[in-house]
């Protein structure tokens, strides 16, 4: 009877920790591994994404997940992962650029990790070729979690009585730098998000999505030009190429070329290996260069990689910087073909949205939250529509119609560029 | 007198009778020999000399009733069929028997006339006839490659056209493909990058309209739009079918 | 405008020195080790890194005074660079290629150090009509160095040259430069297919533009121009190298698109006694290059629109660029400049918008293609 209580009172203990840890009232803390049966889950990529060396086990992932909460892998034992990358917080932390230790912070906005496994690199510029390897910026970047070497978080975690009989169980005791990284990625190939109303309207759904949320995925096809690079087929359903674009973000801020000329020498003395580039990325003036301090590419210059569109209302603010705070800001830049640059996109143009296609399209990546970030969502959506309406720096119109630009005195030269797809059912074209 | 075999071998050749060639039935009947019945029933032979079935309950100088007859007539046209698959019986009536070698059979299994020293047939004899796409006249070709010229042309001049696109800066699809040169029609169905899905070469010629052309894209049975396509497969005419390729 | 260069340039100034500063406390090795490593792949393919286009090359020049392109006067080497195929329409009706033109304007100003001169390859305007010739010379203006112009036929066929020769003068001229003999030919003219048709100067002007039309003539330089030539060249002694500017490529390529020049053996007979002659050609929009006996033929890129490669009649020793995407509108598409070395023979860096630069050198030409091989591509057009 006693032990019943005690039970109990454990159970009810552990519950009210993750309720009040999550800070919602969900019925599975969002920290905890997702199912894989979620509509629009792409089964045939996730085969192809898991490492032969590195395939899911629940003990495994189940370590992995103790080792991204535990902040006793920083230098000081004071960051987690999840303090760049709180699940409740799209496994982001909704800020510009992220705060490492000492409260130092760093100059790059932290990308979620739902969907990661599915990215062909990581990071913003595709410094770190896997998730296994990500975990080696952060863990020895010295405004991140300030290890001075992989040895010292090794032995820490060797003095852990139960990671010693986790890695045990996993790895048949070896305790490596490289086995704690494949526990954490484990964990981190477990936060995939579908299960979205577009998933729902694509797998034939009709009442899924608003007539808005139809409006702007046709737009998103069609006179937006979002498609092409933030592409979504049924295979893989991740609305990224994976490929780098400079779309001009960096040039509010940035002048390139004598930032670069100065990149490529220290580069060349430094070696350019994943610490380095870790440190230009983080620390540096020199982080606006985005893909370029890994490829020395001019064409690079500026470029970063193209992310996924799911969660956005839980993964703000965009862009590498976190410049922008409100999805608006974001299509504003694009309406008038982001901010010229002698690096900028060819595929960038002038794009002659109207307010009313903007509030379609922002309708529609609303459409992309998955059922345990709704609620937080449209709390973000209502504060960002509420900041939309008096506040848009990043707006243009002369140049989203084409009036300015190359001189005065010129009618826009775009004509009616209404989409011709099925308004009614524009899913039609894009779903199988 | 008619003997049972004669009306039996009637009614099979009466079931097989249809496309019978009237030169097959020009021919002389052939004598056959039948083999005895091995259950104490009566064998009815199919007139290739060959095919025969045993109708166990009939006693010899029994009558069959005209359903039996006809169940007999079918069975042995199915064990023909069988024993020959893929073979047609008017064709393999064609073939004088026993003198056709195989050594000239075509794969399908139709007996071709195969024998050297047999003479060709005349040519209005072995053209089909009666048929709609026998009955093809040369005017007839004419006019339809006037129609389908004039459609391509239509697409032509579309393709060179700037407002005839609706395009608002002044380009036209000649411009960046002369000739069509680099559209590739025939390696669609494919994954179009531009698009993002599955395309057909129309989807194509209308991103292209928004896109480069900044004009409005066209509805998919729009004649333009059509004919456009029209042009482009035109200028390919000959080039193998690769679709998927990028 | 000019004000906001001159403040990137006093900031820029400024970051160089002190990059140039700190390099210079690094002693010899590490120096090679820097130059070598920001190279990099451009230096192990053996390609000749692009001068000045890219980003390392102003420590190279500044530091290494005996190959800078300010050489002794009198003597090669030196560097020009060419921006060519605008076809502009008026900015009212057409963003696009105004907005190429413009970026390679400032391409070019951004070079460090500036080249000697720009040559701009001909077609500046699209129909040949006043106004866009006069916006091209407005966007022209705006380039630091000197510029030589050359006609295209897109320039001449609406009045027979009449606006050209008043903005910018003679369609064919010659000069001397730093002990090269630079001839710019107007090698776009046809005989008349108008009068007998009863075309307006806008019809003779449509025609002209499309390339796949072949109702017009073929491109020619012409009997009185051959003439010209001749002349001129009596004047130059065959050790002198030939710099050739030509719209038309002065070879036979494709005769239906008129990537064709019809007395292009003649012109090329005359050419003959010189042993160093580079062609420097516009009109075909791609990256094309050839070499026929003497002459080395380098094709310049446009910064309106990419051509394909036709479909017979390519050059052997040609690379094809990579072909274009129509999503991305610089694609395809570029300037570039020329260095000319101590023996006046022609290397031509293509400075390809939102791609790596391609350098072709004399030397893959000369050799027949066995040295220095340009980088292949990966998407052929077809």
């Amino acid at each position: 009877m006693k032990a019943r209580l005690f039970a109990s009172a454990i159970l009810c203990a552990i519950a009210l920790a993750l309720m009040t840890t999550v800070g919602a009232v969900e019925s599975v803390p969002l920290s905890a591994p997702k199912p894989l049966n979620q509509k629009g889950f792409p089964a045939e990529l996730y085969s192809w994404v898991i490492p032969a060396d590195n395939p899911q086990t629940p003990a495994k992932v189940e370590l992995g997940r103790k080792l991204f909460f535990d902040d006793r892998l920083a230098a000081d034992g004071t960051v987690s992962c999840d303090q760049c990358h709180a699940p409740a917080k799209g496994f982001t932390d909704q800020l510009p650029a992220s705060m490492g230790i000492h409260h130092a912070f760093g100059q790059r906005n932290a990308p979620t990790i739902l969907n990661a496994l599915f990215n062909t690199l990581q990071f913003w510029d595709g410094r770190a070729p896997t998730l296994e390897k990500q975990i080696e910026g952060p863990i020895l970047n010295p405004v991140e979690m300030g290890n001075k070497n992989f040895d010292d978080v090794v032995a820490k975690v060797k003095g852990i009585p139960e990671y010693q009989q986790s890695f045990q169980t996993v790895f048949n005791g070896a305790i490596t730098m490289d086995n704690i990284e494949r526990a954490i990625a484990a964990y981190e190939r477990t936060q995939i998000a579908f299960d979205t109303p577009f998933d729902r309207f694509m797998a034939g759904d009709q009442n899924a999505i608003s007539a808005s949320a139809k409006r702007g995925w046709s737009l998103f096809n069609g006179k937006g030009r979002c498609m092409t690079c933030h592409g979504w087929n049924p295979t893989q359903p991740l609305f990224t190429d994976n490929r780098f674009h400079n779309i001009g973000v960096s040039a509010h801020k940035s002048d390139f070329v004598p930032l670069a000329r100065k990149a490529l020498v220290l580069i060349a003395q430094g070696g350019g290996g994943l610490q380095q580039l870790d440190q230009l990325a983080i620390q540096t003036d020199m982080s606006g260069l985005g893909r370029f301090l890994v490829t020395k590419q001019a064409h690079d210059i500026g470029g970063f990689r193209t992310m996924g569109l799911r969660n956005l209302l839980v993964t703000q603010p965009y862009f590498h910087d976190g410049s922008q705070q409100t999805l608006w800001d974001v299509l504003d830049h694009y309406n008038k073909g982001g901010v010229p640059n002698p690096y900028l996109d060819g595929g960038l143009l002038p794009l002659g949205l109207s307010e009313s296609e903007e509030d379609d399209l922002v309708a529609f990546l609303v459409t992309l939250t998955s059922p345990e970030y709704a609620s937080a969502s449209n709390e973000e959506l209502e504060k960002q529509r509420a900041r939309a309406k008096t506040d848009r720096p990043q707006r243009d119109e002369a140049a989203a119609t084409g009036k300015s630009g190359l001189g005065p005195g010129f009618k826009g030269p775009f004509g009616d560029m209404t989409p011709a797809q099925n308004e009614e059912n524009p899913a039609l074209l894009g779903g199988d | 007198m008619i003997s049972k075999y004669s009306v039996i071998r009637a009614i099979a050749v009466g079931a097989a009778v249809t496309a019978f060639s009237s030169r097959a039935l020009a021919q002389q009947n052939p004598t056959h020999e039948v083999p005895a019945p091995a259950h104490g029933g009566t064998v009815v032979m199919l007139c290739d000399g060959k095919t025969s079935i045993e109708v166990k309950d009939l006693k010899p100088g029994q009558a069959m009733t005209h359903d039996e007859a006809v169940k007999v007539s079918r069975d042995l046209m199915a064990k023909w069929t069988r024993e020959h698959p893929g073979e047609h019986w008017e064709m393999a009536q064609e073939a004088p028997p026993e003198s056709a070698p195989s050594a000239e059979a075509s794969p399908m299994g139709a007996a071709v006339p195969g024998n050297p020293a047999a003479p060709a047939p005349a040519p209005s004899m072995s053209v089909q006839q009666g048929d709609t796409y026998a009955s093809f006249q040369p005017r007839d070709y004419k006019v339809w490659k006037a129609e389908t010229d004039t459609f391509v042309a239509d697409g032509k001049r579309i393709f060179h056209d700037a407002k005839a696109l609706g395009s608002t800066i002044g380009v036209s699809c000649d411009m960046c493909h002369p000739d069509a040169s680099n559209t590739h029609p025939e390696t669609y169905p494919k994954y179009q990058v531009q698009l993002q899905k599955v395309a057909l070469l129309r989807d194509m010629i209308d991103w292209c309209i928004e896109n480069p052309i900044k004009g409005k894209a066209l509805e998919p049975n729009d004649p333009k739009l059509r004919a456009l396509e029209a042009y482009i497969y035109a200028q390919r005419k000959g080039v193998p079918l690769d679709y998927g390729k990028h | 405008m000019a004000a906001r260069h001159k403040s990137v340039e006093t900031r820029y100034m400024e970051d160089r020195d002190k990059v140039l500063r700190g390099m210079r406390r690094l002693d010899r090795r590490t120096f090679m080790k820097v130059l070598a490593a920001s190279a990099g792949a451009v230096m192990a393919k053996g390609l000749m890194p692009p001068h000045t286009f890219q980003l390392v090359n102003v420590a190279e020049a500044a530091l290494d005074k005996s190959a800078s392109a300010t050489g002794a006067p009198g003597t090669p080497p030196f560097t020009f660079a060419y921006i060519s195929d605008t076809h502009m329409y008026v900015r009212t009706l057409n963003q696009r290629f105004v907005k190429g033109a413009v970026k390679a304007v400032e391409d070019v100003n951004a070079l460090d150090p500036q080249p000697d001169f720009v040559l701009f390859g001909g077609d500046l305007a699209q129909l040949g009509r006043p106004e866009e010739l006069e916006q091209g010379k407005q966007v022209l203006s705006e380039l630091k160095a000197p510029v030589k112009m050359m006609v295209g036929e897109h320039d001449w066929f609406y009045d027979m040259g009449d606006k050209w020769q008043e903005l910018f003068g003679p369609p064919n001229y010659s000069f001397d430069w730093k002990g090269v003999h630079v001839v710019v030919l107007m090698s776009v003219h046809e005989k008349d297919f108008w009068t007998a048709r009863g075309l307006s100067p806008a019809d003779r002007m449509q025609i002209v533009a499309g390339l796949d039309n072949s109702i017009q003539s073929r491109f020619e330089v012409g009997d009185e121009e051959r003439e010209w030539l001749k002349n001129d060249l009596a004047k130059v002694p065959t050790t002198t190298p030939l710099l050739v500017f030509s719209h038309s490529p002065l070879y036979k390529y494709y005769r239906n698109w008129n990537f064709w020049t019809e007395d292009a053996e003649q012109v090329q007979e005359l050419l003959k006694p010189y042993p160093n002659v580079t062609v420097v050609h516009g009109h075909t929009h791609q990256m094309l290059f050839n070499q026929i006996g003497n002459i080395s033929f380098y094709g310049m890129l446009s910064t309106a629109w990419p051509w394909p490669y036709a479909p017979q009649g390519l050059p052997a020793l040609t690379v094809q660029m990579n072909r274009p995407d129509p999503y991305d509108q610089l694609d395809g598409l570029g300037d570039g400049q020329v260095n000319v070395s101590k023996e006046g023979l022609a290397d031509m860096m293509y400075n390809l918008w939102d791609r790596n630069p391609v350098t072709v050198r004399a030397d893959y030409l000369r050799s027949n293609g066995k040295t220095y091989v340009p980088p292949a591509p990966q998407f052929a057009s077809y």
